[in-house]
């Protein structure tokens, strides 16, 4: 069991009581509760690309951060232009980037069959959080038109399909590791009880404090603290505190451009709705944190196997 | 004369079928246990009796609730939590014991208990004065409670002293039974919160329709995977050992 599968069953378990209370709150408030964690913690996982990227790579910080913006600005037009296949790319890069963080204290292995229990294992939890809570995905639909766009991808009898076969798949990719003696049947049992417990979770709590619950804790904690141990292998830290120094300037950073795109659509000069900047703004942070992690990884697995 | 009166369990009474089981299956762990103690070597006789110890406290306790619940219907709390009183602490004893070769200190069984103790005393507050009809509050509050001294076991059966010192005992068998015991600490002690919720006002019981004759029959089973779980992972760590001391 790592510390990060831990603390999410901690919390799942303090939680749970509460479900009652949980259950009634709007969106709005969902946000309020889970935006501090999604800052303060979720953000911070993604600052210090730039370090882990410039490792082993023969690029500068201006150009690395300028190649960041580049896909930024070619996500946001994407968005702009054909909304349902930004959405669907964001869907797809980020199953397999949450699969490959799950799984790279076990093993960082390139090969195909890897690859796909990362995938499927991603595809298992974004399409329980729609398929578990469609209900709710619904109603966010139809309060902002601008996701209207999207209601013919979430379809019950696709989604019920990709969650029970994408589970089945990484289930089925788990064992056949087990068999081929790349991941310990320890671990494999370990796995299944924690994509119980996610499932669990995001049937029982309300779409984004059951999204958070998962994303914080066992993504964004997980992926930090392993970042932290990389530099600290590397000699690039010593302490906590010189790790926080760096994961500092992107995170504020981050937050001050989200607040200023808000402040924008509070002003109305930018008229579209919060949600839905919110969801350009995390894809545009995504994507090119997604290309950096893969790479990070590969480094990490290395670093793991000396 | 008791011994000759006639208990009827109703066929689709499948609490009453449970706790007949449960006591069976106890006093038969607890026979199996008493005997094999002469088996194994010095230093693994105590752990078996504790191990002994645990099942048979919990067959004689379930010998009074399998009555008390056919007589009356009812929950047999208060016999419930007498039982666990017992039996959760002596379980904790057994993390003791075996890391006790890796330089484990009596303050780690006195903590190991403490959390134990808080576990327990919240449930039953949680349980015995819920109101009638259940009150949601009082439940979620005990049940937060109880849930600390959980996660406090769990932390240190899986990071903290207890895993520590089995990976610096250099014994194998003893690394994977302490590893064993955590994987029962987080799964079948994960039951309990199940029957708890199930009573009046539980999340269970408000949401799912679950009524309060489940809390029996997920207590009964959670029992009886981990008491008699529980000795027999001893029971496999101490025979193991015993045959690799032999043949050394």
């Amino acid at each position: 069991m790592t510390k990060a599968i831990f603390f999410f069953i901690a919390c799942l378990l303090l939680l749970l009581p509460f479900v009652f209370t949980l259950e009634g709150n709007s969106f709005s408030a969902q946000l309020i509760i889970t935006t501090p964690f999604l800052l303060f913690l979720g953000i911070p996982h993604g600052a210090i690309d730039n370090l882990l990227y410039l490792r082993n790579n023969n690029i500068n910080n201006i150009q690395f951060i300028g190649a960041y913006l580049v896909f930024i600005g070619l996500n946001v037009a994407l968005w702009f232009t054909i909304p349902c296949m930004a959405y669907v790319l964001f869907l797809l890069l980020s199953a397999y980037h949450f699969g490959q963080s799950q799984f790279s204290h076990y093993l960082q292995n390139q090969a195909i069959s890897f690859q796909a229990l990362y995938f499927l294992w991603g595809v298992s939890i974004l399409s329980a959080l729609i398929y578990l809570n469609i209900d709710d995905v619904y109603i966010i639909m139809d309060q902002h038109e601008e996701f209207a766009a999207f209601k013919s991808l979430h379809q019950k009898n696709v989604l019920r399909f990709l969650f029970f076969g994408s589970t089945a798949s990484s289930l089925l990719l788990m064992i056949y590791h087990g068999f081929k003696n790349h991941i310990k049947w320890e671990s494999i049992l370990m796995e299944t009880v924690v994509i119980t417990l996610i499932l669990v979770c995001f049937y029982l709590m309300p779409i984004l404090i059951g999204f958070s619950l998962y994303f914080v804790i066992l993504h964004s904690y997980k992926v930090l603290k392993e970042e932290y141990n990389f530099l600290l292998s590397e000699k690039e830290i010593n302490s906590v505190k010189n790790f926080f120094l760096l994961i500092t300037p992107f995170t504020l950073f981050s937050i001050f451009g989200i607040t200023f795109l808000f402040a924008l659509i509070h002003f109305n000069i930018l008229q579209i709705s919060y949600g839905y900047c919110l969801l350009i703004a995390i894809s545009s942070i995504t994507l090119p944190h997604v290309f950096v992690m893969n790479k990070f990884y590969r480094l990490f697995g290395r670093n793991q196997n000396t | 004369m008791n011994l000759l009166d006639i208990l009827i369990i109703p066929k689709d009474d499948a609490v009453a079928f449970t706790f007949f089981t449960g006591y069976m299956a106890m006093l038969a762990a607890s026979i199996f246990f008493f005997f094999e103690r002469g088996r194994v070597a010095d230093k693994w006789k105590l752990s078996l009796l504790v191990s002994a110890l645990i099942t048979f406290i919990a067959a004689v306790h379930y010998y009074y609730m399998r009555d008390y619940y056919l007589a009356t219907g009812e929950n047999p709390t208060a016999l419930r939590y007498i039982d666990w009183t017992l039996t959760v602490p002596l379980m904790c004893v057994e993390f003791y014991l075996l890391t006790k070769a890796a330089g484990a200190k009596l303050s780690l069984m006195w903590k190991l208990i403490g959390a134990s103790v808080v576990m327990l005393v919240a449930g039953y507050i949680g349980e015995a004065f819920n109101p009638k009809g259940g009150d949601t509050a009082h439940s979620v509050m005990w049940g937060v409670i109880s849930t600390i001294g959980y996660i406090y076991i769990l932390y240190t059966a899986w990071f903290g002293e207890v895993a520590r010192l089995a990976e610096s005992s250099n014994n194998a068998v003893v690394k994977r039974g302490v590893r064993t015991l955590a994987w029962f600490v987080l799964v079948g002690w994960a039951i309990y919160p199940i029957g708890y919720m199930c009573m009046p006002g539980g999340w269970l019981n408000m949401s799912l329709g679950w009524g309060s004759e489940n809390v029996d029959l997920f207590y009964n089973i959670a029992d009886a995977i981990n008491k008699i779980g529980f000795g027999l992972v001893v029971y496999s760590i101490a025979t193991s050992s015993s045959k690799e001391d032999h043949a050394a």
